[in-house]
């Protein structure tokens, strides 16, 4: 292919007219006739035992046409590993009747109208046996007289080395250990997490429309909850008010509780949470307790890390084998750290549950490592950033977890791009400053994996349908949350067919008329869904070049196609124009009659890491321990930026989240309630909040991607907080190792140092 | 309970009804009139996603009852585009790719019409002072001030020229 006319250009995106205009419909906007409302009963204990529910008198209440409890509607604890064998699948669903968090799910009422179904919750009765509830992890790993689920505390254990970790001590000049401690932070989408409208109706066929980010898996485990075929379920993800992986599969409590009770009432049902439920009832970041020693030479070359995590699950498993793995595969990679050790611990508690959150377990480790390079750095008087440059792990290398060479990687790119932008070399040299307003620059890199191909059922799939005009219709389940993924597709498909990308339409995200994706998470959708549009297309190209080579009398290879037109490659003159070309095929030919369409189904070779460099200025006033960031330059390699804008608003996006994983956000937790479950409380960054966040593309050229993709999404904000972190070292001398770093944790660190 | 009349005009068309004493103006314009591009992201007036222009000002209509609009002039994002072209907003809320998921973008817009037209020519930092009700997690809202921008000084230019 030559030049490319579509690919890499800041095309607006496709679906800004209707979001602009009001005229995009969310899971809540959605009204079906004949509909019903519904609202969860949720357990005011931490642990507990549900004895007897008692709902006749809410069951007698006129306008009331369907009580549903945990003892029948089964819990899914979704991770889509499990989905790979029958018998896996089966460990997933939970029906028991033990409540293990505030806000944990009992039962669920649909009524003709919202104030009935108020009232009928009122009138039921739950007895509760409480049990004693486990809220710190690190006890949980202890306990064994009181157990969360029936197979103990202890999630998963997981294990690695490689290297001879003793060795590596061995070998070091200098070696540190400390502990870190990370929030519980929240998605905070804009529109809550938690509205669906489901339909079941009598001929047994089930629609749900959900914010899901996984449609096909999110059908995958209703049918299964449900036990219906998976023909018969139909799950259609509308406009979708953010995500950041709060939608990573269903939500607990949600689609199945509302899909059971239109069953019931054979009438669609409306189950929406409101802000507060999302906030103390639907997933979070795990926190965890990572201890790390680290050892490196006096030349500064890391030898040695040993790391011990230990992850707060929440009541319920979801997403934790993936976070771990995750702190491994990033952690374990970045550095070319000969000898490492690595134990990873997840263990059950009486909180809300933990799953995937934009980054998913890479924010937490790469806050505590890229704060222990900081420190080696600083004791050997070796800048952070040539620290970085002597062991990070170059393209051409093993990855030392997957077993797969990298193919780019564009971090040296990143971190002189970043530092001449954020003038590092002559920022980094100036002194704090002598009021209480210390300034400092810090920086920090990362490493984050493209999609899961290899470590998890990760299809992605498409369907190209040429009509008789020269249109395009993409059927695509790749779920697009708001960051773009589907106008990069178009803008993909029309590279390839040589079509203008107005004439294509991407389809809705429906299970009914879209193939198998595994949907939106890991950063993959421009990469994995990329990959499978680019192959669809290229089968339509090549279907629609046959056809023209028999028109125009020409070789099939001596063709090419340009803004609608298939031409002679030696003699533009001869062509014929696409919509001409497939009208006779599809109508004007009654004899051929057929639609050209290319499909594609399967998985991308590679889980590519991309990688990124942030350098965060800060200013600290060490009177009240008040961090300012007031600048944030992030530079990544996105292996190439099919769309630029798109990737840019990634980046500047994923760097206000960051800040505030940093500074403000995280949930309190006391004695099993969550204290701050509001966005007055949880303080989140506004317009006046957010500093200048300058974002840089670094393209490396990635052999596997489409037209050299790889991901940005989760990686944009995953290194924000060490930055910040590493700044504030910088400007004050203290060294903070607990997330979120508040004033509080500021002043007392600064206390403790002058004492 | 008994229902309360009152008379609203909603993006030009007028309206009579019956509503509750506790009833939201959010939820009348969502529920009774189907005007969804109103969105509810918190029902306690700390996001501003349901932000619309009353009697030419920004008003979360979570907030407020629908009794207390009685005979007032209402506008949502539905009502901002006059004819086939785009809003100023709208256009560079779209030029300057201001929109991600889309969910806080009509309060965002109303916040910003009826700043504008209370100040013609803000300045970046009023712009994120007007927004500082309007919670945007997608952004990081460099792209929204300055499509705000474009869009003021834009729409000056339209006036003067």
């Amino acid at each position: 292919m030559d030049k490319l006319e579509v690919v890499g250009k800041p095309i607006k995106r496709i679906d800004g007219i209707d979001k602009v205009t009001g005229a995009a419909k969310y899971a809540t906007d959605i009204t079906l006739d004949n509909m019903l409302y519904a609202k969860l009963l949720r357990s005011p204990h931490a642990h507990a035992k549900v004895t007897h529910i008692d709902t006749a008198a809410a069951e007698n209440l006129p306008g009331v046409k369907a009580v549903a409890t945990i003892l029948e509607v089964p819990k899914v604890l979704q991770y889509w590993y499990f989905l790979r064998t029958g018998k896996k699948e089966k460990q997933i669903y939970l029906r028991d009747n033990i409540v293990r968090f505030v806000g944990d799910p009992v039962l669920a009422v649909a009524a003709k109208d919202e104030e009935t179904v108020s009232k009928a919750l009122s009138l039921i009765t739950v007895t509760y046996e409480k049990l004693p509830d486990l809220q710190d992890p690190v006890v949980a790993l202890e306990e064994e007289s009181i157990k969360i689920h029936s197979k103990g505390n202890v999630a998963m254990k997981a294990e690695k080395e490689f290297g001879d970790i003793q060795e590596g001590f061995n070998r070091a000049d200098v070696i540190i250990e400390n502990t870190y401690h990370t929030s519980k932070q929240k998605h905070a989408s804009l529109e809550p997490i938690g509205s669906c409208v489901a339909h079941y109706q009598p001929d047994k066929r089930l629609t749900v429309f959900s914010s899901t980010q996984l449609p096909h898996w999110s059908r995958h485990y209703l049918a299964g909850a449900l036990e219906m075929p998976l023909n018969k379920v139909r799950v259609i993800k509308p406009y979708t008010g953010g995500a950041f992986g709060g939608r990573c599969g269903l939500i607990h409590g949600l689609e199945v509780m509302c899909s059971w009770l239109s069953r019931k009432a054979l009438r669609p049902v409306r189950l929406s949470f409101s802000r507060e439920e999302d906030f103390i009832a639907t997933e979070s970041r795990h926190p965890m307790i990572i201890k790390m020693k680290t050892g490196a030479t006096k030349e500064g070359i890391i030898t040695a890390n040993d790391v011990k995590i230990i992850a707060d699950v929440g009541g319920y498993g979801t997403h934790y084998i993936g976070v771990i793995a995750d702190c491994l595969s990033t952690g374990g990679a970045l550095y070319k750290i000969p000898n490492y050790r690595f134990y990873g611990t997840a263990v059950y508690t009486n909180k809300s549950l933990c799953g995937a959150l934009r980054g998913y377990g890479n924010p937490q480790m790469n806050f505590a490592q890229e704060s222990q390079v900081d420190i080696i750095a600083e004791k050997l008087g070796v800048d952070p950033l040539k620290i970085r440059l002597k062991n990070y792990r170059p393209k051409g290398d093993m990855d030392p977890v997957l077993r797969e060479k990298i193919q780019s990687n564009g971090l040296p790119e990143c971190l002189e791009k970043g530092a001449a932008e954020a003038d590092w070399d002559a920022k980094r040299c100036q002194l704090p400053g002598i009021t209480v307003i210390k300034r400092g620059i810090g920086l920090s890199i990362m490493l984050h994996g493209t999609g899961a191909a290899g470590a998890l059922p990760d299809p992605a799939s498409a369907t190209i349908m040429i009509n008789a005009d020269g249109s395009v219709n993409l059927l695509t389940a790749a779920a697009d949350e708001g960051q773009g993924n589907r106008t990069v597709l178009a803008q993909v498909a029309s590279e390839v067919l040589g079509i203008d990308i107005e004439k294509i339409t991407v389809s809705d995200t429906d299970t009914a008329v879209t193939p198998l994706d595994c949907g939106t998470h890991g950063s993959r959708q421009a990469y994995s869904g990329g990959l499978a549009v680019k192959a669809a297309a290229t089968e339509a190209r090549n279907k629609m070049l046959f056809f023209a080579a028999k028109s125009l009398g020409v070789k099939q290879q001596k063709l090419g196609i340009k803004k609608g037109r298939i031409y002679e490659l030696s003699d533009p003159e001869n062509n014929i124009l696409i919509h001409e070309l497939m009208r006779q095929n599809q109508i004007g030919d009654m004899s051929l009659c057929e639609q050209v369409i290319g499909s594609f189904s399967g998985i991308a070779s590679a889980m590519p890491g991309y990688y990124g460099a942030i350098f965060a200025e800060v200013e600290v006033n060490t009177e009240t321990g008040e961090v300012r960031v007031t600048k944030l330059t992030s530079a990544f390699d996105v292996g190439r930026a099919l769309n630029p804008d798109l990737v840019e608003g990634q980046i500047t996006g994923g760097g206000a989240m960051g800040i505030g994983f940093a500074l403000t956000e995280g949930l309190i937790v006391k004695d099993g309630h969550i204290l701050n479950g509001n966005l007055t409380d949880y303080r989140l960054l506004r317009a006046c909040d957010v500093p200048e966040i300058v974002p840089i593309i670094v393209e490396s050229n990635e052999p596997t991607g489409p037209f050299g993709a790889k991901g940005i999404g989760e990686g944009a904000m995953v290194n924000v907080a060490s930055a910040i972190a590493n700044a504030i070292c910088h400007a004050s001398g203290v060294r903070l190792t607990d997330l979120c770093m508040t004033p509080e944790n500021i002043l007392q660190k600064l206390e403790e140092k002058t004492a | 309970m008994k229902k309360i009349d009152i008379k609203l005009t909603v993006n030009g068309e007028q309206h009579e009804m019956a509503v509750a004493p506790g009833e939201r103006l959010l939820d009348v314009l969502r529920e009774r009139l189907g005007l969804t591009g109103t969105k509810e992201g918190c029902g306690e007036g700390e996001c501003g996603a349901c932000t619309i222009n009353m009697n030419g000002q920004a008003v979360l209509s979570c907030l407020m009852l629908a009794v207390q609009a009685d005979g007032a002039t209402i506008l949502t994002i539905e009502g901002l585009q006059k004819g086939a072209d785009l809003h100023p907003l709208q256009e560079a809320f779209i030029g300057e790719s201001a929109v991600q998921c889309g969910y806080c973008t009509p309060g965002m817009i109303m916040a910003s019409d009826a700043l504008i037209r209370n100040n013609p020519s803000p300045t970046q930092g009023m712009i994120r002072d007007a927004l500082a009700n309007n919670i945007c997690r997608c952004t990081g809202y460099d792209r929204p001030v300055k499509a705000v921008l474009k869009a003021a000084s834009q729409m000056k230019e339209r006036k003067n020229g």
